[in-house]
């Protein structure tokens, strides 16, 4: 039986924005453009220490792309959809902690 | 692909009348009995415990419990969901009047039926799901594109997401051009400090690209499993201790369970109802900070539920002697 490949995602790793724009397939400005509107974040203050990225970050810049060519949204659209959804998110852990009290 | 009903409560073993009390002791009676960490049978008992948690997941949650008695009340049986209300997703999509399956996924804990309908999983991608090249029709010439994102939940325990873990995940994907699926299996490893929500990310375990273009990524949502007797919030747990009034009132040392273990807790005089005592770095560790988080102990005063004669007069010796009224301010 053929040996099962392991897979060890690094949580923890980070990524400059040029590796970040290349996992994500999307170019560098637009990485800058959503930091700037403050929908995808740095796990460093860009001002002192450059731009770094984590796997979050590149899940969001992919979701934001699928917002965008998929469902035909603009940034404000986006902005809006991702602050409810982890509003929802946010809520839904809280009554779940509360459910189970 | 038929979704097979899964009988929840049955899996609990209450009545369908059950009310939310009687479903949450009925979990924890389970859960204690089929925790991995303490259960002799480790393999059978891990898989009973997921059950028991997809179970709960959804009939702990009126919102989801009702949702769930609509599906049940709609059939029951096999083959009967494909036009129920609800999630219709992960994956789907008909092609030519077919339904087919683009990818599913095996060992993440959660069975096919909790992903179709209380799942968050799905498929993610940039590109145009009308326009997109679908099953069976060749890419045009010179047109690159990225493979589509997979994303799926995956059941961590609690204990898990502190020591971190090793699953096996299968993933069965149709190839886009020929039809044909295959099955992949991995084994990824789950890293310690991962969060409720947190998003691992498989890199190019997603869909094929197209006309060479890269693979997308497969994502694992983490979705902490009940604990029979802890609550999460954050990184901080919660542990409920029932106390008698007068180990309320006069202080008493009691032993509470960790994750690590048990300690003892000194429980101060005149301790009320809800209160909380902070046990600090006995909670889930905090992403990559290294620290941990706390453990909470909530405070939850349990009358006797009858009193004797003696126990009687006691009471009413102390009702006569108290100057003390809650209701005074």
């Amino acid at each position: 039986m053929k040996a099962l490949q392991v897979l060890e995602p690094g949580t923890q790793t980070v990524y400059t924005i040029d590796v970040a724009a290349r996992l994500a397939q999307v170019p560098r400005r637009l990485i800058v453009l959503y930091y700037k509107h403050g929908l995808v974040a740095s796990v460093t203050d860009p001002a002192g220490n450059g731009w770094y990225f984590d796997d979050e970050a590149i899940r969001i810049v992919r979701r934001i792309e699928y917002f965008r060519s998929v469902c035909g949204m603009n940034l404000a659209g986006i902005k809006l959809v991702m602050a409810l959804t982890d509003e929802v998110e946010r809520l839904r852990a809280e009554l779940r902690f509360h459910h189970r009290t | 692909m038929a979704v097979e009903f899964k009988d929840y409560y049955k899996t609990l073993g209450i009545e369908r009348t059950a009310t939310q009390e009687e479903i949450k002791k009925a979990f924890r009676k389970l859960a204690r009995q089929y925790h991995p960490d303490v259960a002799k049978d480790k393999k059978n008992a891990e898989e009973k415990f997921k059950e028991i948690n997809e179970a709960y997941e959804v009939l702990g949650d009126p919102a989801n419990r009702s949702k769930y008695d609509n599906l049940g009340a709609n059939g029951g049986e096999a083959g009967a969901f494909r036009n129920a209300p609800g999630r219709q997703g992960r994956g789907r999509r008909g092609t030519g009047g077919e339904e087919n399956v683009e990818f599913h996924f095996d060992g993440t804990g959660f069975s096919d039926f909790f992903e179709q309908f209380f799942g968050r999983g799905g498929r993610f991608d940039g590109t145009n799901e009308f326009g997109g090249p679908g099953v069976g029709s060749a890419p045009e010439a010179g047109f690159v594109q990225r493979g589509s994102d997979f994303e799926s939940d995956i059941m961590v325990t609690l204990e898990e997401a502190v020591t971190g873990s090793e699953r096996t995940v299968s993933l069965q994907r149709v190839d886009r051009r020929t039809g044909e699926a295959r099955t992949q299996t991995l084994k990824v490893r789950i890293p310690p400090g991962v969060h409720e929500g947190q998003a691992i990310r498989v890199a190019g375990m997603g869909e094929d690209g197209i006309g060479g273009g890269a693979s997308g990524d497969l994502y694992l949502r983490v979705r902490l499993a009940a604990h029979p007797e802890f609550r999460v919030r954050g990184s901080d747990l919660y542990y409920g201790l029932d106390l008698a009034p007068w180990e309320a009132v006069l202080g008493s040392r009691v032993i509470v369970p960790t994750l690590k273990g048990q300690v003892s807790v000194r429980v101060p005089a005149g301790t009320n109802q809800g209160r909380q005592l902070r046990i600090a770095g006995r909670g889930l560790p905090i992403g990559r900070t290294g620290n941990q988080g706390d453990l909470y102990v909530v405070i939850n005063i349990e009358l006797p539920p009858k009193v004797t004669d003696q126990e009687r007069e006691l009471w009413e010796k102390l009702s006569q002697i108290s100057d003390f009224n809650p209701r005074k301010n």
